[in-house]
């Protein structure tokens, strides 16, 4: 479905990601982990067209992936920002619709919509009320739901857990497994690695701009260096 | 009492088209974050373009004043995509802008001294001078009409930013460029749109100063008090824009009634610097950050 091939990003005149290779089929929920600075969010904004890559390649559902974020989400990508960034100063309706900007399918619209607030019962409960009033758990519900509102296929998912108490990263990796039934494809950008690879079908390994190893979770997680670096001495369920 | 009205009703008038400017300053102050201090040239190429239009066009009044509010609407977005594209897509420090505003303003004010040349002009009388008179106050027709357009456009600019689909990207725009982008919205249109909003406004309010005074190179000085105002008010904030407008419109007009029209500009400096010390943020802004 996406499909990265040697992709060579500078931000802020430093080489972020150096080469980069890497593929999401339909359906995965694909994740990377790696330590702060390594180049994931760099490589999510390369996707959703915020950042020009020096050079490489970026395919999306067999076609050359648009460079402007708005052709980026209108070919069915979406993108859930590290931090949420709602719109503190609209409702929650507001920041909802605003995900549904593009489309003009209103029957359908409403449906989703209704799935959203399925999804997220503290949404619907919130509807009128502005989104910077919500707590931080209820903005990663609402900035999840607005991405599902533009209804892309691939959902690109960048730090979803952080800033958030235990119980509710528990919360939103529920919800991450509910997006995948319903059938949308999640590429996810985590420094929760453990949890992260709970979910995930597949992981690839990033460290300073470069992949180092991929594979199946399963078998990401038994790694020793990974266990070293990113998963501590904690011991496997 | 009967000046006290009089004067609430002439400050009521000035402020409004000082409202028209001033929220051309806090549409784009609340989307790129910086002050467009070129508004003024375009509010000044709008009272000439009104005047040439009624002057050597010979067009009546409503045809002259769709040729100056098109023109500077165009004009606007000109500016921006010749001053300020090019430094968003370098995503450049917000200090660039800022030259780049001033440097757009200096030259759009030498290419009107150097063309047109610097002197004073008048436009044709077209409306009666004689006031509308209600017992024992009085108000000049072209204030009247200054008060009604100035106010239906207002409020036809805050219906379209809060009911519209492309008034609320233009709102999660000020909110979050990067987040708005997100959302599928053409952020690079919806700066394109803010600055069109803008430049129609600045046309009305040039055509409107043009009338009630004189036509002259310098005459978009005349918005440093539509920015204080918009700062007073909050920059970034619509309505706070049209508040600060009518407090100081209102002001000035007191000030000048009961003290001496000598101290009418003082009154918007005072503000200015009682604002920047006792509350940066305005009445109504949004944040603490660098109005600048």
């Amino acid at each position: 479905m996406l499909e990265i091939k040697d992709l060579h990003v500078s931000y802020g005149g430093i080489r972020a990601l150096k080469g980069v290779s890497l593929q999401v089929k339909e359906g995965e929920i694909v994740t990377i982990i790696g330590a702060n600075g390594a180049g994931k969010s760099t490589l999510l904004n390369t996707i959703s067209g915020f950042l020009k890559p020096v050079r490489g390649e970026l395919r999306y559902k067999g076609k050359a992936l648009a460079r402007r974020p708005d052709l980026v989400v209108k070919s069915g990508i979406c993108h859930v920002p590290e931090g949420r960034l709602v719109f503190a100063n609209l409702t929650v309706r507001d920041n909802l619709n605003l995900g549904a900007y593009l489309r003009r399918d209103s029957a359908r619209c409403r449906e989703d919509l209704e799935k959203v607030f399925a999804l997220f019962p503290r949404l619907k409960e919130r509807e009128g009320q502005i989104a910077g009033t919500l707590s931080g758990g209820e903005q990663q519900m609402l900035a999840m739901g607005r991405a599902l509102m533009t209804d892309g296929d691939l959902v690109l998912m960048d730090e979803p857990s952080l800033g958030l108490a235990p119980l509710l990263v528990r919360t939103v990796f529920d919800i991450i497994g509910k997006i995948r039934g319903m059938g949308k494809t999640i590429l996810l950008v985590e420094q929760n690695a453990f949890k992260a690879l709970a979910i995930a079908d597949r992981a690839y390994v990033l460290e300073q701009g470069k992949i180092v190893k991929e594979g199946p979770s399963a078998q990401i997680v038994v790694d020793p260096a990974v266990r070293a670096a990113y998963l501590g001495s904690k011991s496997l369920a | 009492m009967a000046q006290f009205l009089q004067q609430l009703i002439n400050g009521l008038s000035i402020g409004s088209v000082y409202a028209l400017m001033a929220v051309g300053y806090s549409l784009v102050y609340s989307i790129m974050n910086f002050s467009n201090f070129a508004h003024g040239g375009v509010i000044m190429l709008g009272a000439y373009f009104g005047f040439f239009a009624l002057t050597i066009l010979k067009f009546p009044f409503v045809p002259s004043f769709l040729v100056a509010t098109l023109g500077t609407t165009a004009l606007a977005i000109l500016v921006e995509r010749i001053a300020y594209k090019p430094l968003r897509e370098r995503k450049a420090p917000f200090l660039y802008f800022i030259i780049s505003a001033m440097g757009a303003s200096i030259l759009l004010e030498n290419i009107v001294i150097a063309t047109i040349g610097p002197t004073f002009r008048t436009y044709p009388q077209i409306f009666d001078r004689s006031p509308i008179t209600w017992g024992p106050l009085a108000i000049g027709r072209l204030d009247l009409l200054m008060f009604f357009i100035s106010a239906f456009c207002l409020i036809a600019l805050i219906l379209f930013i809060e009911k519209t689909r492309i008034g609320k990207a233009i709102q999660a725009a000020a909110y979050n460029i990067k987040a708005c982008a997100l959302m599928g919205v053409n952020t690079d249109r919806i700066i394109l749109i803010v600055f069109g909003l803008g430049g129609f406004l600045a046309g009305v309010a040039g055509v409107f100063f043009g009338m009630k005074y004189t036509v002259y190179p310098q005459i978009g000085n005349i918005t440093t008090k539509s920015f204080i105002a918009a700062v007073f008010g909050g920059l970034g904030s619509l309505p706070g824009a049209v508040l600060g407008s009518v407090i100081l419109g209102t002001l000035e007009t007191l000030v000048a009634g009961y003290l001496s029209s000598q101290y009418r500009d003082l009154i918007a400096f005072v503000i200015l610097i009682g604002v920047l010390i006792f509350r940066p943020s305005g009445i109504m802004g949004r944040s603490m950050e660098d109005k600048a």
